[in-house]
């Protein structure tokens, strides 16, 4: 009991100690970051709220921080749409094969563009960076796709992921931080290039694996143009293609609505609360690992940057 | 002695070779596609059949792009839009960056980071979905907060008002990654000399003078790279987030060259037409990027490398 009102003294006297030290600008600062945190993660609170409010109570307005009417009918009518579960399974499916088999095979390419004994080194590199500043556009793509059988194939969504010259680049330069004497001595003990490659380089290098993993698999979870242009089987559809057609639909018929047809407000009512709650569903898993990947996705920036 | 000559290292060679073949067939094959540009291939149903048999028409698609009655608007919509989101988006994770390395609390300033990154990891289908609903004349908050302020008597119709397609997308915009685009400049302000700022502070140098004597001009490299990068990106939209964003009601504002290219090009398959567009993107795209480059070097002594 007293050790515990003596550390709530120490811990005020500190608060005191820090306060006394700041000026108007600490203040002016300190209130700027909290609107700011405010702008940040006020949107994801309206549309929580809103997934777990009655629909047509939702739309006479005024349900911004709590649920009025609390409801479930919302999730209830999304879990009964078969195009959420085609999503989740194309989505999930994506997101984990994309991911390993992208970072591997980019870190396997970069350890080869890492070696100093490469031959035609510079032309490897040159080649791969014109390809960051320069390419033939969304048709010419699309027939390569098409002559590989890839539309309208689930493999769409792995294949031209499998590379990306940016984060071949940052692995090359994590491995050209491990001291050489690493390599040397996996030669000393007999192993081969790739034996090295396999045993030395990769275990050492997991924390920009984790980094460039987190950031492929992010973008798998959120892409949606490919799905919608290169596939129009329904069961390829992706989650956030699935979410797309939600609200543009909703988005048209509102627009209609205010503008036309002020019957159709009827119908509009409860889709704005159904979509509501597709969102949150499809946001829940990223929310669920952000804590845990956050430091990660942040270092491969810094890696990076270091470059420039 | 002579040197022996090295043996050629041929699992290296494969490592690099399966990523060179991976650049040729979705890359470079893709960049021969180009001829497609020059060809008369609109609306063929076989477009491989098409690219042997059709006959090369010059020029004529870049033309027609160039009198095309859309080609004002887009390209209006395409600068204007980009141009005046480098203008106010570009300064903005700078000054951030600033702001937040004078926080004095390290767990307050950590808390900031964290919760600023997140909703760059929150898809544009998403992010855009919310601030839609948020927008919203019904039950959205934004008309709410306008009206019990009396700034407006009615609801506005941000979502189907072309008028305010701009700032939906450059607001939105500076929301998603201001703490994102921080980090690069985050980064660069950690790695500057901590002696610089004692012997400031030792020549009677305040926060204002410290940060705009020592801090800008330090991480002024960063900045040029970052500008010229975003210089390069001015006829590139964010595909994703004008799309969530657009509806017919907004199309005389929210057109801008890469939607339009997704809607003629492979909804409507005027394939050399759309082709041409893309060419003429990536040109526009290039020059820029260099002319760029060779004037920063010019003139501040640092360009891209």
């Amino acid at each position: 009991m007293i050790d515990n009102l003596a550390v709530k003294k120490g811990i005020n006297m500190r608060i005191q100690k820090e306060l006394r030290s700041w000026n108007v600008f600490d203040y002016i600062n300190f209130i700027f970051m909290l609107l700011i945190l405010v702008l940040c993660l006020y949107p994801f609170v309206f549309v929580l709220v809103g997934a777990f409010n009655e629909g047509n109570d939702y739309m006479r307005g005024g349900v911004y921080l709590f649920p009025r009417k609390w409801s479930l009918d919302n999730f209830t009518m999304v879990f009964n749409d078969k195009r959420l579960l085609i999503g989740f399974k194309n989505t999930v499916g994506r997101t984990v094969i994309g991911t390993i088999t992208g970072t591997l095979f980019t870190s396997f390419v970069a350890y080869g563009m890492s070696r100093k004994d490469l031959p035609c080194r510079n032309l490897f590199y040159w080649f791969s960076i014109f390809t960051m500043f320069f390419g033939g556009g969304l048709v010419p793509f699309y027939l390569v796709l098409k002559s590989f059988n890839l539309i309208n194939s689930f493999w769409v969504y792995i294949i031209p992921q499998l590379y990306s010259v940016f984060n071949m680049i940052i692995f090359v330069n994590f491995y050209k931080e491990i001291p050489e004497e690493i390599h040397e001595a996996g030669l000393i003990d007999g192993a081969k290039e790739f034996q090295i490659y396999r045993k030395l380089y990769l275990p050492l290098s997991i924390p920009v694996i984790t980094t460039i993993a987190m950031w492929i698999g992010v973008g798998h979870w959120n892409s949606f143009f490919d799905s919608m242009v290169f596939t129009s089987d329904a069961n390829l559809q992706t989650l956030q293609l699935f979410l797309v057609k939600l609200i543009k639909e909703a988005a048209m018929a509102q627009g209609e609505a205010a503008t036309k047809v002020p019957s159709q407000v009827l119908k509009t009512v409860s889709i704005t609360t159904i979509r509501y709650a597709a969102i949150v569903i499809s946001t829940l898993p990223v929310i669920l690992v952000y804590p845990f990947i956050q430091k990660h996705l942040a270092k491969g920036v810094i890696v990076g940057s270091i470059k420039g | 002695m002579r040197k022996e000559r090295k043996r050629v290292n041929y699992t290296l060679l494969f490592m690099a070779l399966s990523g060179f073949i991976f650049l040729i067939i979705f890359n470079y094959i893709p960049m021969f596609g180009i001829v497609i540009g020059f060809k008369d291939m609109d609306y063929v149903l076989n477009i491989k059949k098409a690219l042997k048999a059709s006959d090369f028409v010059g020029f004529e698609n870049f033309i027609a792009f160039l009198k095309d009655k859309e080609f004002k608007n887009i390209m209006i919509n395409t600068l204007g839009l980009n141009l005046l989101q480098l203008v106010i988006t570009f300064p903005i994770p700078i000054i951030f960056a600033i702001l937040l390395n004078e926080l004095k609390l390290p767990k307050f300033k950590g808390a900031v980071q964290t919760i600023t990154y997140f909703p760059y990891f929150i898809s544009w289908v998403v992010f855009g979905g919310i601030i839609l609903g948020m927008l919203s004349p019904e039950g959205g908050v934004i008309n709410q907060i306008l009206l019990s302020l009396g700034v407006i008597e009615d609801p506005l119709l941000f979502n189907s008002n072309p008028q305010y397609f701009w700032w939906i997308i450059i607001f939105s915009s500076v929301i998603k990654g201001l703490g994102w685009g921080a980090i690069i400049y985050i980064a660069a302000i950690a790695g500057i000399d901590q002696s610089l700022y004692d012997a400031a502070k030792v020549d009677g140098a305040n926060r204002f003078h410290k940060n705009i004597y020592i801090t800008l001009p330090c991480i002024a490299g960063t900045i040029v790279v970052m500008l010229l990068l975003s210089i390069s990106g001015l006829l590139s939209s964010n595909f994703d987030q004008i799309y969530i964003f657009q509806n017919p009601l907004n199309l005389t504002r929210s057109e801008v060259l890469d939607t339009y290219i997704y809607k003629i090009g492979i909804s409507q398959r005027r394939y050399s037409f759309t082709t041409a567009i893309g060419i003429f993107k990536s040109i526009i795209s290039m020059l820029m990027l260099s002319s760029g480059h060779f004037v920063s070097k010019k003139f501040f002594g640092r360009g891209l490398f």
